[in-house]
């Protein structure tokens, strides 16, 4: 039996009023995201946005000499892209398929016209911008002050945010890529929490065993993040109203 | 208008763009430490930057944290106000004082939805602003203080466009989120490299291409995003 797939899996085309969804639907193309897709390479040219409908996207900030740290994931709460329509040519940015899954995808100038149009759709993207800015910030603010260990906690709960289940499939080595730090420095985090009962970690499986502790554990960076992207989505007085009315 | 636009965000509209936006226009003189939003205040007024610079700085627990971006005659400060949120998400403070336009938020929301041309070109700037964003990620990641100081000096010139400016210890710490040991070993070094002088809280850049060489990529990176935008 096949799931049924619908544009509204994604939370941004979702959130659209149903004859902004409609003109778009017939352009939004089911595509596969592989684990470990590059959707855009650094530097490279963009021609579609994706709107996932599961799995998880990883944004990387691609330093000169080749290292590179996330900066910030993107599940079916957002969409990858942001460049296409804030007008912004290449990027040092590389965007990795870092969990599995579908997206809806737009072309280039499809979204460019429909951004141009202003309306919902124009607010939505504005206001995700806004969300992932904050993303984008707290990463830095959280590289900068908080231990290994708790930004492993945070990239965590971030991930499983964007998951179905408790399980994550990753290697200790993609974690370090991820965060940009030292493999042994993953290990050593993730033995900790293990060791305590918050996770289970083997042969490249994550299964979080106890989600409270973990929240406990973590930064404020997580928090932050999190209430951002809850308010993007908390409905709008005007909203409230004209569906009222 | 007689005098050049100095804010290039600005300069770059179409002239009748911004004829229009003009009136709204109020000349200030930004004072240096002045807060012109906190984290969490609504912003009530957005600032196009002349001749002066502002600081967008994270506070953590309580305590400034690190900046985040830096706002001079490239730019604008008030972003999140075209992104849909009308509360400033860090706190911004003036670091150096000098000239700036300022206008009524209510009045530049106006403003925007009246204009497309205003409207790209904020929306590039606030592009160039997320690569700022997540450069200063992966630097605060990746290279070491001393870089990162070099680095931060010569965004502070060239916005400036001076390279004598006032700059405590306790300041930079919060700049570059590290303690303020910290800035003092990396300042000292830079001195030591006849780079810069530093004393009693005053900078004053000697060599620029020495500074250019002893930063790290991320200066290029970030010069090159502003470039593009205002292209």
């Amino acid at each position: 039996m096949q799931a049924r797939r619908t544009p509204t899996q994604n939370h941004l085309l979702a959130a659209l009023p149903a004859a902004e969804l409609m003109r778009l639907a017939p352009h939004l193309e089911p595509v596969p995201l592989p684990l470990g897709a590059v959707i855009y390479e650094s530097g490279g040219a963009q021609d579609y946005v994706y709107f996932p409908a599961s799995g998880i996207v990883s944004l990387l900030y691609v330093m000169n000499d080749g290292s590179a740290a996330e900066i910030a994931v993107v599940g079916n709460e957002g969409m990858v892209g942001v460049a296409l329509f804030m007008g912004g040519g290449t990027t040092p940015s590389r965007a990795v398929v870092q969990s599995a899954g579908r997206a809806w995808r737009l072309d280039a100038a499809r979204i460019k016209a429909e951004f141009a149009r202003g309306g919902a759709l124009q607010r939505l993207l504005l206001r995700y911008t806004q969300a992932l800015i904050t993303q984008m910030t707290q990463t830095a603010v959280c590289n900068r002050h908080h231990v290994l260990e708790q930004q492993l906690c945070r990239w965590l709960l971030l991930s499983l945010d964007r998951l179905p289940s408790n399980r994550l499939v990753m290697t200790q080595q993609l974690i370090a890529n991820m965060l940009g730090v030292r493999h042994e420095g993953v290990t050593e985090a993730a033995g900790r929490l293990q060791a305590e009962g918050l996770i289970d970690y083997r042969r490249g499986r994550i299964r979080v065993l106890d989600r409270a502790k973990l929240e406990k554990r973590v930064c404020e960076c997580y928090g932050v993040v999190r209430r951002e992207c809850d308010r993007l989505f908390a409905p709008a007085p005007a909203l409230v109203a004209a569906l009222a009315a | 208008m007689a005098a050049a636009i100095q804010n290039s965000l600005l300069a770059a509209l179409p002239r009748k763009s911004y004829l229009r936006l003009a009136p709204g226009l109020a000349p200030v003189e930004l004072v240096f430490g002045e807060v012109l939003y906190e984290a969490g205040d609504p912003i009530r007024d957005v600032y196009f930057p002349t001749q002066s610079l502002v600081s967008l700085l994270t506070v953590v627990e309580g305590h400034l944290a690190l900046e985040v971006g830096m706002v001079g005659r490239e730019g604008m400060v008030g972003v999140p106000l075209v992104l849909g949120a009308d509360v400033s998400p860090v706190r911004a403070l003036v670091q150096g004082a000098g000239p700036a336009l300022k206008m009524d938020a209510q009045r530049f929301r106006n403003e925007l939805n009246a204009s497309p041309p205003l409207q790209r070109e904020v929306q590039r700037y606030i592009y160039a602003m997320m690569v700022q964003i997540s450069q200063t990620a992966g630097c605060n990641r990746f290279h070491v203080v001393e870089a990162r100081l070099a680095r931060w000096l010569l965004m502070t010139r060239d916005r400036m466009r001076s390279g004598h400016f006032r700059m405590t210890h306790e300041f930079l710490s919060h700049m570059l989120g590290v303690r303020r040991v910290g800035v003092t070993e990396a300042a000292s070094a830079l001195q030591r490299r006849k780079l810069i002088e530093y004393s009693r809280g005053s900078i004053n850049i000697l060599d620029d291409r020495g500074l250019e060489a002893a930063c790290c990529s991320c200066y290029q990176v970030v010069n090159g995003m502003h470039e593009t935008a205002a292209a």
